[in-house]
């Protein structure tokens, strides 16, 4: 009896663990995608792969020449190295709304933490 | 006797000679500036009245200025100068391309006081195209790009439907720029598709933002550019950034990306046609747009690519050819080619498609005649 109760606290502490690094990756990404539309260098820098470091630049400036971008129906899952984002950034340019779907994006693992490493091929 | 003989034959002498010169008489519909050379930057000696009739001698490399004379019946010249084309009551045939083209430059730099404006202003309005770029364009043709097909590559400026979009529509009107009608042809059935890599809000860093792609269209983490690319496999790809990014980055990081984008597009053996951008004195930017031009002057010099200075042709319009933001070029409002009437003296947006189609010209005119050819047209 008390052995079960142990495997079950072990299996209940594993499955937790693992999809508390599930969430962890998703949130990442989540991060990364409001760091982006804030142009938040600091944080991008944080978020990014060692990979593409160099577009370090490029991602901060992405949204520098629209206005008032945000996140709709914001919603990630990671399957494996892959987040799967719903929902899209809105950005004004002038007076017309642009829209950018949210899609696939791969996660790598650095010193134990989940970066965010481009869209996923 | 003798003597009315003799003056008869120098008569039928003469006579083929003008014929030759091919002299045009015509007069303006409203009055103009005379200058002392073709653009705004030389002397103005006075102005040319509408109705008044007066001979075209040479045009500019453009086409948007010529050199008009005016004599009395004993010979002696009453006016002599340059005025902007756009403002002429042409007959229905007359081409400027008939006219001889002057070796004056489109600027005299003498007259301009700033250093880095005189640079900017001694870059001709239309380039020769390098032997570099007629490889170029021959390469790519055998690695399968189009060579009727062209793209554009910029933002809410380059995105604009009036821009280059307009040429596909049947029923444009060239006005006197009849010389360009076969480059039009050539060219309208692939100027009328949208570019993924033309968006508002587009600049030198997100054009390689897979972000910024259309999912529609691109493959995951495929850049505008290079999605682009892929989908219309052009011969000439038309550049125009600066207007957004001056307000975002630095001359330096402009100059960087800008590099990349020119070396992408040679990478992919597609001509990569830069543009200066035209950019209000009143604006907060005005002299970083002037070093973000001088710039691309540079790039452009470098990797011996084609730059069209839009900047310095569009001085001579009501505000700079810019609408009332100051930052966009101003729409004519009229959805097909249309060069009557003066709009390309009016409106950036028509200047802007006619010194494309001018540029567009010089390519096709510089290259091998076996490539530019119906059997290697695509269709749409």
């Amino acid at each position: 009896m008390r052995l079960t109760l142990l495997i079950m606290l072990l299996i209940f502490s594993l499955t937790a663990c693992a999809e508390s690094g599930e969430d962890a990756a998703a949130q990442v990404v989540e991060d990364y995608l409001t760091a982006k539309i804030q142009g938040n260098r600091d944080e991008l820098s944080r978020l990014l792969c060692s990979e593409l470091e160099s577009t370090l630049d490029r991602e901060a400036l992405s949204f520098a020449s629209v206005s008032g971008a945000r996140i709709e129906n914001l919603a990630c899952e990671q399957n494996g190295d892959v987040v799967t984002c719903a929902g899209q950034i809105v950005a004004t340019y002038g007076t017309n709304d642009q829209t950018f779907p949210l899609t696939s994006y791969r996660v790598v693992q650095e010193d134990g933490e989940w970066k965010w490493c481009g869209e996923a091929g | 006797m003798r003597r009315l003989c003799f003056f008869l034959f120098l008569i039928i002498l003469v006579q083929p000679s003008l014929a030759d010169n091919n002299l045009t008489f015509v007069s303006t519909w409203q009055r103009i500036g005379l200058f002392e050379g073709p653009g705004i930057t030389y002397w103005q000696t006075g102005w040319l009245n509408a109705g008044v009739e007066v001979t075209l001698l040479e045009r500019n490399v453009a086409g948007t200025w010529v050199h008009v004379q005016r004599v009395d019946t004993s010979g002696d010249v009453l006016l002599d100068g340059w005025v902007m084309s756009a403002f002429f009551n042409l007959p229905d045939d007359f081409d400027f391309g008939s006219l001889p083209v002057s070796s004056l430059p489109d600027a005299d730099i003498d007259n301009v006081n700033s250093q880095s404006m005189s640079q900017l202003f001694s870059v001709p309005v239309i380039p020769e195209i390098s032997l570099a770029m007629q490889e170029v364009y021959q390469r790519g043709v055998e690695a399968g790009n189009h060579p009727n097909v062209i793209t554009k590559v910029g933002d809410s400026l380059m995105q604009n439907d009036e821009y280059l979009q307009v040429m596909s529509q049947p029923n444009y009107d060239l006005g006197g720029y009849v010389f360009l009608t076969q480059t039009v042809e050539f060219y309208r059935e692939s100027a009328g598709q949208p570019s993924v890599a033309a968006r508002l809000g587009l600049t030198t860093y997100v054009v390689f933002d897979p972000m910024w792609a259309d999912p529609a269209q691109c493959e995951a983490g495929e850049s505008p550019l290079n999605c682009e690319y892929r989908l219309k496999r052009p011969s000439v790809a038309l550049i125009m950034f600066g207007a957004n990014d001056v307000q975002h980055m630095t001359d330096a990081i402009f100059d960087e990306q800008m590099r990349l984008l020119v070396e992408e597009t040679l990478a992919q053996n597609i001509i990569p046609v830069l543009f200066t951008f035209s950019y209000h004195p009143d604006n907060e930017f005005w002299w970083q747009a002037i070093n973000f031009n001088l710039r691309l002057v540079q790039i452009a010099s470098d990797y011996e690519v084609p730059l069209v200075n839009l900047w310095s042709a569009a001085r001579a319009l009501p505000e700079f050819g810019l609408d009332v933001d100051r930052i966009h070029l101003k729409n004519s409002g009229v959805d097909w080619l249309d060069f009557t009437n003066g709009r390309e003296a009016r409106y950036g947006v028509t200047l802007q498609n006619l010194l494309t189609i001018r540029v567009l010209h010089e390519i096709r005119r510089s290259i091998p005649h076996e490539i530019d050819s119906p059997d290697n047209a695509t269709d749409f």
